[in-house]
């Protein structure tokens, strides 16, 4: 009910703003279907990581047509327009490493094997990260945010 | 019957105006009374409806006129054009036509100014172009303008007006949000007084980010405020929303608004702000 009395616009605006302060590292990890603010409230991190086959993207492909060709159905089209697979967010420097995920028949041996390959990755980037002092953590995930969008100077 | 059909028959005032021989372009209706207005007269107005008070979306221009010192406006030397990221083919043009239409290059404009004397980094948005969504483009100039206001140490202004993130830029619209927030980090450390100022609409993506981040959040009368829009809402919680939802005065109550002010005000309500801020 309280989020219905003013909407959640202020709160992801609020979350992302402690996040952005944060004195600590900050791992995000995207694992199934994440999109528009309510993942980003939670996804700014010194570190983003995403599973091979999982997406991000502003909006789902159904709203995204909807918005943008007022028509719904077209959300084949947008999810190929959107770029929000991992390989793509990569390439648009928006998440810093991929995790990989073997497609064996076992299911189950497949999630082992990427729980286990998260786990490393996780350890690692603390490692890394417990080298910084507590400035360069924050400037770094500063300067990450404040560089995302490339643009042309005129 | 018969009296009914002279009482119809009766002109109104709409009438009057349809029978006259009317240059093109130079009346508008009004959204809420549906009155035919003269374009001078609205502008003379503030652009406020002289019938029913109902407040009209401003061009960022007469914006800046509202608010700001006569001469003292000068914008940020930053000329800058998006890498159309997500490579829409019919994006680029739209944005040209827009930039011819409207007169202005891209959905705000920042820069600095004086209010009543008080010198400010200002940032006014504008719904006519592209309904005031935040793509690269716009995320940058956000964030170059409160660095602006971190460098000069002076007080940030920013008029909001928005859909949302801007949908052709994709996911690199959608980081802006957390950029624009980045850099209100460290406004916020250097202790420098934001005023966000909401106008009829802000949603999505900005109201998600810089606006309503201010450390005073005012909004014009009536002003449609929130994230998602209500359709959506309803239709995901299956519940029919409360009265008045989204409205300025619906979040003043609500305690997410501080203020709502009038637009003949604003200039003084900004002024005084600051000089408080400053003592």
């Amino acid at each position: 009910m309280e989020q219905k009395k003013g909407d959640n616009g202020e709160a992801i605006a609020k979350s992302m703003f402690e996040m952005a302060r944060l004195k600590v590292p900050i791992i995000s990890i995207v694992i199934g279907e994440g999109s528009s603010g309510g993942a980003l409230a939670i996804g700014v991190g010194n570190k983003v990581l995403m599973l091979e086959n999982a997406i991000y993207s502003i909006l789902s492909p159904e709203g995204y047509s909807s918005i943008l060709w007022k028509d719904s159905s077209r959300y084949k089209e947008a999810a190929e327009k959107m770029r929000l697979t991992a390989k793509d967010l990569y390439d648009l420097k928006v998440i810093d490493k991929i995790i990989k995920e073997p497609q064996e028949e076992n299911e189950e041996e497949n999630f082992e094997k990427v729980a286990k390959t998260l786990k490393r990755e996780i350890k690692n980037l603390i490692l890394e990260m417990k080298q910084c002092t507590t400035e360069q953590i924050v400037e770094q995930r500063y300067e990450k945010f404040r560089n995302m969008g490339e643009y042309i100077n005129l | 019957m018969i009296v009914d059909k002279i009482k119809k028959r009766e002109p109104t005032a709409k009438r009057k105006t349809a029978n006259i021989d009317i240059p093109v372009g130079k009346w508008i209706k009004c959204d809420e009374c549906k009155e035919i207005i003269y374009r001078d007269t609205l502008r003379e107005n503030l652009s406020i409806c002289p019938n029913c008070g109902h407040y009209f979306r401003m061009h960022i221009n007469k914006r800046l006129e509202l608010v700001i010192d006569e001469g003292t406006y000068k914008k940020f030397d930053l000329n800058i054009e998006t890498t159309n990221p997500l490579q829409i083919e019919e994006y680029p043009k739209k944005l040209k036509t827009l930039r011819e239409k409207t007169g202005i290059n891209e959905a705000v404009a920042c820069g600095t100014g004086k209010i009543n004397g008080e010198e400010v980094v200002i940032c006014v948005m504008d719904s006519g172009f592209l309904m005031g969504s935040m793509g690269i483009v716009v995320g940058e100039k956000i964030t170059y303008s409160i660095e602006q206001a971190i460098q000069r140490k002076l007080p940030l202004i920013i008029f909001s007006v928005s859909g949302g993130a801007r949908m052709q830029e994709g996911i690199i619209s959608l980081m802006q949000m957390a950029k624009t927030v980045s850099a209100l980090t460290k406004l916020d450390e250097a202790g420098l007084l934001y005023i966000s100022v909401l106008t009829d609409p802000t949603y999505g993506g900005v109201t998600a980010s810089f606006a309503s981040l201010g450390d005073i959040v005012l909004s014009e009368p009536k002003a449609m405020i929130g994230f998602a829009g209500q359709r959506v809402i309803e239709q995901t919680i299956g519940e029919s929303l409360p009265e008045g939802f989204q409205t300025a005065e619906f979040l003043l109550e609500h305690g997410f608004i501080d203020k709502i002010v009038e637009r003949k005000d604003l200039k003084d309500t900004l002024a005084k702000l600051i000089k408080y801020h400053k003592n």
